[in-house]
């Protein structure tokens, strides 16, 4: 197996709650991988157990050959293993160069902090003319760029994109929507959680949907479903 | 009239020094961990001791006793912040038992302090012998150190927070934890390092203190309480702020002291402390939350 990411069996949760139950899904080196489904069946859980946030009361993650399950965050990211989680509020009082800056923390990250910078400002122009602006006072959609910028300051072997498009205007949501499918271009993996398939199908190589804590069906290209079939997958028999 | 008021001001002035070293101990405290250390002066007065044993009891020097108190102290800061905060990150009264936590702290270091050292007073010899005039007023040449050394520790401070890597490190987890640990920030290495770097400042303050006062096991108490003070008229989440209020608070109490005497400035010193939380409870310096 030359698999980038392999997650078996998972299980975790809040204390007494458990909400990822038994989770296995992969990532093969150079893919890029969506994950879908209802709110609140554990994507957000499954990405912060994955940084390390979250200890799995059971099962392993390996990341590039090396197990990761009871590494803190720190050690995850220094592995290159990065996310953008969802609806980030970052650090309000930090201005955005500081912010970038300071997000190229870990060794390896260092070394490229200029160029990646320069990167994250070919990407998101606003985010350079923000650049004295404290992340208070950025707008949503900004914020969201400073969040993935401060992403891609870590230097990411594999990058995990927690809903970048949540609460965006339809013409916000198509900017980043290209920003993330540049970065693939890049050839950075991805896995990318959204709600809109649509996007995520024409951005990943496969998708998993999610529910319940459990991956419950995995597409590709070969079983890629059409519309109807999205629609019936999100909101059960009822709506095809 | 004019001289008792330009010695209030210069005796306000080393008050503030004082003030503004303990506060912003507390801040950086205060700033990365939102725990407010009761120990802080207790870290204070065992700056103050190690310093008198390394420099007097083992004869090795007033400079290498300020520089050993300020390291003992940093360390037990460290220890503090690993077996009394650390455990009870998280909890949802966390702020109420680090209170009772520190507290405790507080008072080990003050009897520990007592078995150690005994009862006798003890006094440091002065960096500089001799006399300085400022304004007309005299203090003595140590205390002049204390004044000048004191904006340029604060300065050192806001530079280290805003510019560093390390520092910038503390003020985002400050403010937000998840976010900086995703960015590779060893969270628990940000609250040592906020933790040594306040019981520094305090080892080292005590280390100064030394010179001026008598170093007794309690020494430390008297200075927490106006930097609780201060940090209530300034507010704890800025640097600039709570230095401000330490300067104003000094100046207050030196003029207090003048026109009242020693008994009744504190009762005043409270009573304003209360008047303040009342009406502007961020801090008169302090933004609105
Ligand atoms: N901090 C938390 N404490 C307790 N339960 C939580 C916490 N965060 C999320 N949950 C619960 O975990 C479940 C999964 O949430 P989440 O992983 O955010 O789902 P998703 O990202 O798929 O919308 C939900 O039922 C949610 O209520
Ligand atoms: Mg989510």
């Amino acid at each position: 197996m030359d698999n980038l990411l392999t997650v078996s069996g998972v299980t975790a949760g809040y204390g007494p709650i458990t909400v990822l139950r038994g989770l296995s899904l992969h990532l093969g080196a150079g893919e890029c991988i969506g994950l879908f489904g209802p709110n609140g069946h554990g994507k957000t859980t499954l990405l912060q157990t994955i940084s390390g946030l979250i200890r799995p009361t059971s099962g392993s993650i390996e990341f590039d050959g090396r197990e990761l399950t009871r590494l803190r965050p720190p050690h995850i990211v220094e592995a290159g293993l990065v996310q953008s989680p969802q609806g980030n509020t970052l650090f309000g009082d930090m201005r955005v160069q500081e912010t970038l800056e300071l997000a190229a923390f870990s060794k390896h990250a260092r070394d490229d902090r200029q160029s990646n910078l320069e990167k994250v400002f070919a990407l998101f122009p606003r985010l350079e003319e923000r650049r004295p602006q404290k992340a208070r006072t950025l707008s949503g959609g900004e914020r969201q760029m400073l969040s993935i910028g401060c992403a891609l300051m870590c230097a990411p072997r594999l990058l995990m994109l927690d809903e970048p498009t949540l609460g965006l205007s339809p013409r916000l949501k198509e900017e980043l929507a290209q920003a993330v499918g540049s970065i693939a271009k890049e050839g950075i993996p991805l896995i990318v959680v959204e709600q809109d398939v649509e996007f995520l199908m024409a951005l990943a190589d496969r998708l998993y949907l999610i529910e319940h804590g459990e991956v419950v069906r995995e597409i590709d290209r070969a079983n890629a479903p059409d519309h109807d079939e999205v629609m019936r997958l999100y909101f059960g028999e009822a709506a095809g | 009239m004019i001289e008792t008021l330009l010695a209030a001001l210069v005796s306000g002035l080393v008050l503030g020094s004082l003030y503004a070293l303990m506060a912003s101990g507390l801040s950086v405290v205060w700033t990365t961990l939102g725990v407010f250390n009761f120990a802080h002066g207790a870290l204070m007065m065992v700056g103050a001791f190690v310093a008198w044993t390394v420099s007097e009891a083992a004869g090795l020097g007033l400079l290498t006793g300020i520089a050993a108190g300020t390291l003992v102290a940093a360390l037990l800061g460290v220890l503090i912040e690993r077996l009394l905060v650390r455990p009870f990150y998280g909890h949802r009264s966390m702020l109420l038992i680090t209170v009772m936590t520190t507290l405790a702290a507080m008072i080990i270091l003050e009897k520990g302090a007592q078995i150690i050292w005994g009862a006798r007073l003890k006094q440091l010899p002065r960096l500089i012998d001799g006399e300085v005039s400022i304004l007309g007023a005299t203090i003595s040449a140590h205390e002049a150190v204390l004044v000048g050394l004191a904006p340029l520790i604060l300065f050192a401070i806001w530079r280290f927070t805003l510019k560093t890597r390390t520092g910038r490190s503390l003020r985002a987890v400050g403010q937000n934890q998840n976010s900086a640990a995703l960015i590779g920030i060893d969270v628990p290495v940000a609250f040592a390092i906020a933790f040594g770097l306040s019981a520094a400042l305090a080892g080292l303050t005590g280390a100064l203190l030394g010179s001026i006062r008598f170093i007794t096991p309690v020494m430390g108490a008297e200075p927490l309480v106006k930097a609780m003070i201060v940090v209530i008229f300034g507010g704890l989440g800025s640097l600039g702020a709570t230095a401000g209020a330490a300067y104003l608070i000094g100046l207050i109490e030196a003029l207090l002291i003048v026109w009242l005497g020693l008994y009744w400035t504190p009762f005043v010193l409270f009573l304003m402390m209360i008047i303040v939380l009342v009406f502007r409870p961020n801090g008169i310096f302090g933004g609105k939350e």
